[in-house]
């Protein structure tokens, strides 16, 4: 049995090439697809769980992918893109994206991200009350944070950006995504706030805020919540 | 959380700001002020020396005169003294003033003895008192001693007391703005007896001038002036410190004087007393000129002397100002009221012999049309009246004779007509015919022509046609009166023509002016190449002002000519010293100026909002210019300057837009390289960590297929590196073809070979001649051109057959390779060839790395071979890329049995 039916969109052969055995391997179903247009076709026919989507395709760009996606599917979309490609990185995100993941990565990585993305999917309906993060618990219903037992006391803002990142524990959270909700539109470049509240928010769950493992810096992307 | 922070460490250094505002300090002027020779302003000055040094400071003799006294040398004991500079100088050694090795040694304190001295020629600065100037600017004081006597505005008194003309002058500026004044006094008998004692040290030359000089009389008369400036001086500092301090005291109420001059000699004098007028007043005082604006009647010698007076006026501390109208009287009551003056000084018009005997007198006008002003009226001298400075009054010869031919021209055929008509007709009015002669003559050839021709018709009336005829004498009285009224309108009519005739003469001229100038100004604003710029403003100058004219602009440190008409204009130290001066002190230098005016040429800075773009100069042969040249120079510089600014700011930009282009290929550059080496890495990684990772759960087959494409890969990132080398060595030019025999079949079979590994789906079709000559080359190059070739055929070919041919065709052998794709569009064909440029890959081919045909083409060029690519090739699609090389015949028969 399957654990999943995904899709990859790529339009380099030799990226497919490797693919295909090797989530075969780990256990999914692989359907491939080299441009936009076979990808958007295969979704709606072949049924798939989860895409991962190369940003540079032939015919199209991908964020467009993303977009027409999301205007009827709510499918798990993983970015593959490259490091220099930090702005369409970050616009994908925004436009509905689920996560990314730079080349050259192993198939480790890639599996993980899958997982999480599925994961979250499925229950993307009920929000988790409870999440739990390298001794962090947070309790959504309660409003409460405790660290090993004791209760942390968090300001209100510190609170809501905690638990933005828990709703998406183990998926990136962007800056703009930070900064709109819990700041609302007008502080959109407000890129400081950010770094100040992310800072003080270490100081109290991390157990080495020099060295945080909660919530993990994606530089010039945004933020993520590990989750174990 | 350190919030202030930031402020904290932003807050000044104190010690920073100390050593910024010394920096930028001025030195302060100590003038030692004397009645005359003799008083001991040198021996009071290194007395205050020694007693500073002795308090430990620094204090250097820069230029000090001992005259060989003992006791003053005496005083120089212990102090730096500056070495001086010798120059010759007509045949004899001067030890002169080393102002260079002063501002080089920058001393706190420097002695410079004798404002007054003129520096011999080929100086920097023609007087001491800018020497001065210049060092109180590098921020160094300045001790100096002056003699009253040597102060601009005293000059003439000075004269009119001891009889003796003084020539060297100190600008009262200079003294007003002194930082300190120290009178040194010495009761004038004292000095007349250290004189007979020899203790006045006086040059051989001028002993018997002496004299006449150090007389009781003339000695007190100094005394007091000195004593009396002193006391303004004090007065002043008085009235500052009141004011300061907001303490009401009783200084003078505003006074402000109103000096009005003209082109005569005696606006000098005016200027003069109205300086001494203006400082017992302590009152600001304006120097202007009045001119009529309807006709430019002043010639180049007058303006000269308004111009004289003008820089006179400037120097004893007055603002000048041009005025022109028609009416003096109300242009000059509105300016009064204008400024706020108080006072107005005008000089006692002399009246003409013709023309204004009918005005009033300007003082007369005045009296009558001001009230609550005062009037103050300067007279002539009794010599000035005589003898009128130089000859510039003097009938010129030439002004006179043209102007009676003219009338000459103008009257004889006036009189055969009217002698003529006379006999025909008998006309009443007979000296109609004269009236239009006198009036044609006013209109075209003056004022002077008019009077003369009205004259001559006057005569040749009477004695053609006024009874008793053929002599000048007159039979009836009211012939008398009727010659009369003749001559009075025909004076009338001439002047009044006359005065058209210029005002259209100076109205062409302006006109032609303002073209030029237009022409110009549209010349300039059609190019924004700096060059062009330059070029244009110097023709443009030198044909309006015919004379030589340079153009120097900054380049890094130095000034270097930019521009010069005539082209091989070569400049002296001097004059580029002058230019440099021009353009760091953003003021004119040279010729005609304050500064270095033994150079040939004037310069002027290149102004423009954006600060100094340059200097201009021209040379100065003999006169100064007009003020209608002064008036067309300064335009034309304005605009250069502007138009050179703008040629640089649009230079500038152009420049950004390359930037900012080449910025994006480079970006481009860099993502495509980054993908064509990521995309290989990535599938090696990801290959490698699933055979790891999951490997066993892979069916051999799986297993197989990924270390293939991890061999694959492999392959496809050394092809890249090796193609980024081939490119690297191309640019850097260091790639050298062999010259062997190649055998172009055996090449392309290699090649084609090769193609048909990577590409095991893709067909190639050989067709090679039989004919072939062997041709020289390098078969590697030649091998990697042709799999390049083959390999764009494979990715943009859309999987169907490619072909190669080999033939002969003529001197060359041909090698062609056609693909049967989507083709190029024509304007691409040329671009392909271009590093990195590859065609978008809308067909969802993979796309090449860009650099294959840049390679192709780089080989081949340096095989001496051409290439180029045909689009469509076969039935309306393909692309073919044809090599050609040369075959070398004689070597074929030679080396082929």
């Amino acid at each position: 049995m399957t654990l999943a039916r995904i899709l990859v969109v790529d339009d380099e052969p030799q990226i497919r090439r490797f693919l295909r055995p090797a989530l075969a391997a780990a256990g999914y179903e692989v359907i491939e697809a080299e441009n936009g247009t076979d990808a958007l076709k295969a979704v709606a026919t072949a049924g798939p769980e989860l895409v991962i989507l190369d940003l540079g395709l032939p015919d199209m760009d991908g964020k467009e992918v993303i977009t027409s996606l999301r205007g009827w599917s709510e499918i798990p979309i993983i970015i593959l893109s490259a490091r220099d490609r930090e702005t369409e990185k970050i616009a994908a995100l925004d436009l509905g994206a689920d996560d990314y993941i730079e080349k050259p990565f192993t198939i480790g990585e890639l599996t993980a991200r899958i997982r999480t993305a599925m994961r979250h999917r499925g229950t993307a309906s009920k929000v988790p009350s409870v999440v739990a993060s390298d001794g962090l618990v947070i309790d959504m219903v309660q409003r409460m944070v405790q660290r090993d037992g004791k209760s942390i006391r968090l300001t209100p803002k510190e609170y809501d950006l905690l638990t933005l990142l828990a709703h998406h524990a183990g998926r990136v959270v962007t800056h703009r995504t930070l900064l709109t909700s819990v700041w609302g539109p007008a502080h959109e470049e407000d890129m400081h706030y950010l770094r100040v509240f992310i800072g003080q928010l270490r100081q109290k769950i991390e157990r080495d805020p020099a060295q945080p493992k909660i919530v993990q810096t994606e530089p010039g992307v945004g933020y993520r919540l590990s989750s174990d | 959380m350190p919030a202030n922070e930031p402020y904290e460490t932003n807050r000044p250094d104190p010690d920073a700001l100390l050593a910024l505002a010394e920096k930028d300090r001025r030195g302060k002027l100590t003038i030692f002020l004397g009645a005359a020779p003799g008083v001991g302003k040198t021996f009071a000055m290194l007395n205050r020396a020694q007693r500073l040094r002795k308090e430990g400071k620094e204090i250097l003799a820069g230029l000090v005169e001992t005259h060989g006294r003992s006791e003053t040398s005496a005083l120089l004991d212990g102090l730096e003294v500056l070495p001086r500079l010798s120059v010759a100088y007509h045949g004899k050694e001067l030890q002169e003033f080393d102002l260079d090795a002063a501002l080089a040694r920058k001393p706190t304190t420097i002695i410079v003895d004798e404002l007054a001295h003129s520096n011999p020629d080929g100086f920097r600065h023609p007087k001491r008192y800018q020497d001065i100037e210049e060092l109180i600017n590098a921020g160094i004081d300045v001790w100096t001693a002056l003699n009253i006597q040597h102060l601009e505005s005293l000059s003439d008194l000075v004269e009119q007391i001891t009889g003796v003309i003084v020539r060297e002058r100190v600008p009262d500026t200079v003294l007003k703005k002194a930082d300190e004044v120290l009178l040194v006094d010495l009761p004038p008998a004292e000095l007349i007896a250290r004189l007979h004692d020899g203790k006045v040290y006086l040059p051989a030359s001028a002993k018997r001038a002496a004299d006449r000089f150090f007389r009781l009389g003339n000695l007190t008369a100094l005394r007091e002036l000195a004593l009396r400036r002193t006391a303004d001086r004090v007065d002043d500092q008085m009235i500052d410190y009141l004011r300061q301090n907001a303490i009401e005291g009783p200084w003078a109420t505003g006074e402000r004087l109103l000096v009005c001059i003209g082109a005569d000699p005696l606006s000098e004098k005016v200027v003069r007393v109205a300086s001494r007028l203006a400082s017992g007043l302590n009152a600001p005082w304006l120097v202007v000129s009045v001119a009529r604006d309807d006709r430019e009647s002043m010639d180049d010698e007058e303006l000269r002397r308004i111009d004289d007076t003008f820089r006179l006026a400037e120097k004893l501390g007055a603002e000048t100002g041009r005025v022109t109208g028609t009416d003096f009287v109300a242009e000059i009551l509105k300016l009064a009221k204008r400024e706020h003056a108080t006072q107005i000084v005008i000089g006692s018009q002399r009246r003409r012999w013709l023309g204004f005997a009918l005005r009033n007198s300007l003082a007369d006008a005045l009296t009558r049309e001001m009230s609550g002003i005062g009037l103050h009226i300067v007279t002539a001298d009794e010599n000035q009246k005589r003898s009128p400075r130089r000859s510039a009054i003097l009938p010129r010869p030439p002004s006179l004779t043209r102007p009676f031919v003219s009338a000459l021209v103008a009257v004889l055929p006036a009189t055969l007509l009217g002698v003529l008509i006379d006999r025909a007709i008998h006309l009443p009015n007979i000296s109609l015919i004269f009236l239009l002669a006198v009036l044609a003559c006013a209109t075209y050839a003056g004022f002077a022509a008019a009077l003369m021709s009205a004259l001559l018709s006057a005569l040749a009336y009477n004695f053609f046609f006024i009874p008793p005829l053929y002599n000048f004498t007159i039979a009836s009285p009211h012939e008398v009166f009727a010659l009369c009224i003749f001559i009075v309108a025909a004076v009338l009519a001439g002047s009044l023509g006359s005065r058209i005739r210029e005002q259209a003469q100076t109205a062409r001229l302006r006109a032609n002016a303002m073209q030029a100038l237009y022409d110009f100004a549209r010349k300039l604003s059609g190019t924004a190449d700096v060059d062009e710029v330059l070029w244009a403003s110097v023709t443009q100058l030198q044909s309006g002002l015919n004379r030589n004219i340079v153009l120097l602009r900054p380049n890094g440190e130095l000034l270097e000519t930019a521009a010069a008409w005539p082209p091989d204009t070569e400049l002296g130290v001097a004059e580029i010293a002058a230019a440099r001066w021009a353009n760091t002190k953003k003021e004119a230098a040279g010729a005609g100026t304050g500064t270095l005016p033994n150079c040939r040429f004037h310069f002027r800075p290149l102004t423009s909002p954006h600060g100094v773009v340059g200097v201009c100069g021209f040379e100065v042969s003999g006169d100064p210019l007009d003020s209608n040249a002064e008036r067309m120079f300064s335009a034309i510089i304005d605009q250069t300057a502007t138009a050179i600014d703008r040629a640089r700011l649009s230079s500038e930009s152009s420049k950004q837009a390359l930037r900012l282009e080449s910025e994006h290929y480079r970006e481009a550059l860099l993502s495509s390289i980054s993908h064509d080496l990521r995309t290989p890495l990535a599938t090696i990684t990801g290959a490698v960590t699933s055979l790891r990772e999951l490997g066993e759960r892979m069916t051999p087959e799986s297993r197989d297929d990924l270390l293939q494409s991890i061999e694959e890969e492999g392959a496809r990132l050394s092809r890249f590196v090796a193609n980024l080398l081939d490119m690297t060595r191309i640019s850097a030019g260091t790639l050298t073809a062999r010259r062997d025999w190649v055998d172009l079949g055996d090449v392309v079979r290699a090649a084609t070979e090769r193609a048909r590994k990577y590409f095991p789906a893709q067909a190639f079709e050989t067709g090679i001649a039989s004919d072939l000559p062997l041709m020289r080359g390098d078969s590697v190059l030649l091998e990697q051109v042709l799999f390049n070739l083959l390999d764009n055929a494979a990715k943009y070919g859309g999987g169907e057959p490619v072909n190669i041919y080999v033939r002969r065709d003529g001197r060359d052998v041909a090698i062609s390779v056609t693909d049967l794709g989507k083709g190029i569009p024509a304007a691409d064909l040329d671009r392909i060839f271009e590093k990195f440029y590859r065609r978008s890959k809308s067909d969802g081919r993979s796309p090449g790395t860009g650099l294959g045909l840049s390679i192709a083409r780089g080989f081949v060029e340096a095989m001496g071979g051409r290439i180029h690519a045909e689009s469509p090739a076969v039935r309306k699609r393909g692309t073919r890329i044809v090599m050609r090389f040369p075959v070398e015949e004689k070597d074929r028969t030679a080396g082929s049995p």
